[in-house]
């Protein structure tokens, strides 16, 4: 079963008396285990489809599904129990909460699960250990660097093992090398636990480690294009072990 | 517990916003312990001085005497016989402190050249000495029971005769067999009983020369004496049982039956103190909803990274109002403790109220710090700093998500 699936969503904001279309009747599936980035100019849908599929906001026409369950039939609560369940979110400015510590931040959407405090614990030590934070678990939001922040942010979406991982513009607030850093790493982690991930970006050095290119305009994705450098995909079509 | 974790650090986060929720909260703690535990002082001494200069805990009468006794007081007496058998029977009880009889009456008392009406009350000395704890010798001396013709003249009557220690006086009264007496009596002292109008025409005497006077043994009423007023309706319910047992006709009034004034001031403060809660809340509650309103905008970006992650509408609100919780619960006991040293100075420092309105003496300030004072007001406190929460907690928990992680 395809992890998203769009059918004829459209998305208008309304700006002044005219209604802005920023998404028009998209249709688009992603399978387990896809590495694609979305490319795009400022303004051409990358946000509202990652909003979308976020289940963070609504169309305004056609379905948005999540492992075959159509949002519009889900109300607030079920689609934050969603969410917790099966969206992990990577933010351009990392949106860590600052009194918490690294671990806490990690540990803070299982226990949004009601997971109990010391199995929340050892997941969020592990996801971090994954993330190549083990040394740095303790420290607040401050004392770390935007790489670092970033890689917290990271475990924090891939603590509740989630099926999609949406980010937007991850790497837009780092330098060059850390950028290239976070996104071997995403492309690691997207190897070893299957996860499928789906990245809106500007920056091209990205587009060697994807599997799948979708490119946006006006509101219509006019490019989507399947890579065979990565082989991710077939490997779980082939029901080979990932990781 | 991590959900808890984060609502102190949050409440420790902005230090200077949480310190005015605090100050906010304290100042309605201790304006309502202060003046409740003032108004409880007040209602308790004007009890007290009623019960200890005028009406006693308890007070026995002749059945019908509360019905018929103002037009035929004389018929309404208290014999001999039944006055030593009620006072050994009421003495009996481990509650009383003391039980001493009076014999009321209206007469004139005249200087020779003025004459004016006055209430006279014939006593026993050495008990009502014990019994009038609230009655403040004014000038002279005090009455003894060997004072055979010796009177204690009403502060206001005492001056508006123009009287001075060892003034000879004459009481006139139609006695208990219809005719007209008079006896002589001489001004040993002046008192004051509180109650200004009482001391303008209320005079005391011995209750033997009283009775010789009103030509009778009997009285007019027992007025019995506890030593806790909280005794007051199980006794009460003690002497109505023991009276129907021995077939004696009596009835019983308590303090509280008869102190209309008390129950009126009572009623009058009780509704300025509920106007000055509603004044309280509003602005303790307009106080901490605009600091935490400006929790709520400082953190949008962070209310939607929680939504965003999973969180529900309940949690972002159970967040703010646990914040609010945690304040209100610091800021409930800190009120209180502040409460309890502030009325302790204000009493230590016996500052002197001035004299109330048909009251004849003043009073120091003092303020009580029941246990029950303390811990309705503190949870009020509590309660205020969740409800003023709720609003703001709405308010963050309807935020658009996308818009919220938009927000810089």
């Amino acid at each position: 079963m395809a992890v998203v699936k769009l059918k004829g969503v459209s998305r208008y904001f309304p700006v002044g008396n005219k209604p802005i279309t920023a998404l028009d009747k998209v249709d688009l599936t992603l399978e387990r285990g896809e590495f694609v980035v979305l490319r795009g100019a400022s303004g051409s849908g990358k946000s509202t489809l990652l909003n979308l599929i976020g289940a963070m906001d609504d169309p305004n026409e056609g379905e948005v599904f999540i492992h075959g369950k159509a949002l519009s039939s889900l109300s607030d609560k079920q689609k934050s129990q969603l969410r917790s369940h099966y969206i992990g979110f990577i933010f351009q400015s990392f949106n860590l909460i600052p009194v918490l510590t690294a671990l806490e931040n990690v540990q803070y959407p299982l226990s949004l699960q009601r997971i109990a405090n010391n199995e929340a614990k050892d997941r969020a030590a592990q996801a971090l250990a994954q993330v190549g934070l083990a040394d740095f678990i303790h420290r607040r939001p401050n004392q770390l660097s935007g790489g670092q922040m970033q890689r917290v942010a990271i475990a924090r979406a891939l603590v509740t093992k989630p099926d999609i991982i949406l980010a937007d513009e991850p790497t837009a607030n780092l330098d060059s090398e850390t950028s290239k850093q976070i996104m071997d790493l995403l492309g690691s982690l997207n190897r070893e636990t299957g996860v499928t991930f789906l990245f809106a970006t500007h920056h091209d050095f990205v587009l060697s480690r994807a599997s799948r290119i979708l490119e946006l305009k006006d509101g219509h994705i006019v490019k989507d294009e399947q890579l065979q450098n990565l082989n991710l995909v077939d490997q779980i079509a082939s029901g080979e072990k990932v990781g | 517990m991590l959900r808890l974790k984060l609502a102190l650090l949050n409440v420790l986060r902005n230090g200077r916003r949480s310190f005015i929720t605090l100050l906010a909260i304290q100042f309605g703690v201790i304006s309502l312990i202060l003046m409740g535990g003032f108004f409880a002082s007040m209602y308790e001494g004007m009890r007290e001085g009623v019960i200890r200069s005028q009406l006693g805990h308890i007070q026995i009468y002749q059945q019908g005497f509360n019905q018929f006794g103002s037009q035929q007081p004389e018929e309404y007496l208290i014999d001999a016989e039944v006055l030593q058998k009620v006072t050994k029977l009421v003495e009996e009880l481990e509650q009383v402190e003391l039980v001493t009889p009076r014999l009321n009456f209206t007469g004139l008392l005249t200087d020779g050249s003025r004459s004016l009406a006055v209430v006279v009350e014939g006593i026993n000395p050495e008990k009502e000495a014990l019994l009038s704890s609230a009655v403040k010798l004014t000038a002279g001396e005090d009455l003894f029971e060997e004072d055979t013709d010796g009177a204690l003249i009403g502060d206001g009557l005492f001056k508006s005769l123009n009287l001075s220690v060892g003034a000879s006086l004459t009481l006139m009264a139609t006695t208990a067999d219809g005719s007209f007496d008079a006896r002589d009596v001489t001004a040993i002292g002046a008192i004051s009983t509180g109650t200004r109008e009482v001391d303008n025409r209320f005079m005391r005497m011995n209750l033997q020369h009283a009775q010789e006077l009103m030509y009778t043994e009997g009285v007019t009423r027992l007025v019995v004496l506890l030593n806790d007023t909280k005794h007051t309706d199980e006794v009460m319910a003690l002497l109505s049982e023991v009276f129907q047992e021995q077939g004696l006709a009596l009835e019983l009034r308590s303090w509280n039956d008869l102190a209309d004034y008390y129950h009126e001031v009572v009623n009058l403060f009780d509704g300025i103190f509920f106007v000055v809660q509603i004044i309280v809340l509003a602005i303790v509650l307009l106080g901490i909803v605009n600091t935490m309103v400006m929790a709520v905008m400082e953190r949008t970006q962070e209310i939607g990274t929680i939504r965003a992650i999973g969180g529900t509408r309940g949690e972002v609100m159970g967040l703010f109002i646990s914040e609010a919780f945690i304040l209100g619960l610091i800021g409930s006991v800190l009120g209180v403790i502040f409460s309890i040293l502030l009325a302790q100075g204000i009493t230590a420092a016996s500052i002197m109220m001035p004299t109330p309105p048909g009251s004849s003496q003043n009073y120091p300030i003092r303020i009580f710090t029941e246990a029950d004072l303390l811990w309705k007001n503190g949870l009020f406190g509590l309660l205020i700093a969740v409800i003023s929460s709720i609003y703001p907690a709405v308010k963050a928990s309807r935020m658009v998500i996308t818009k919220a992680l938009r927000f810089a």
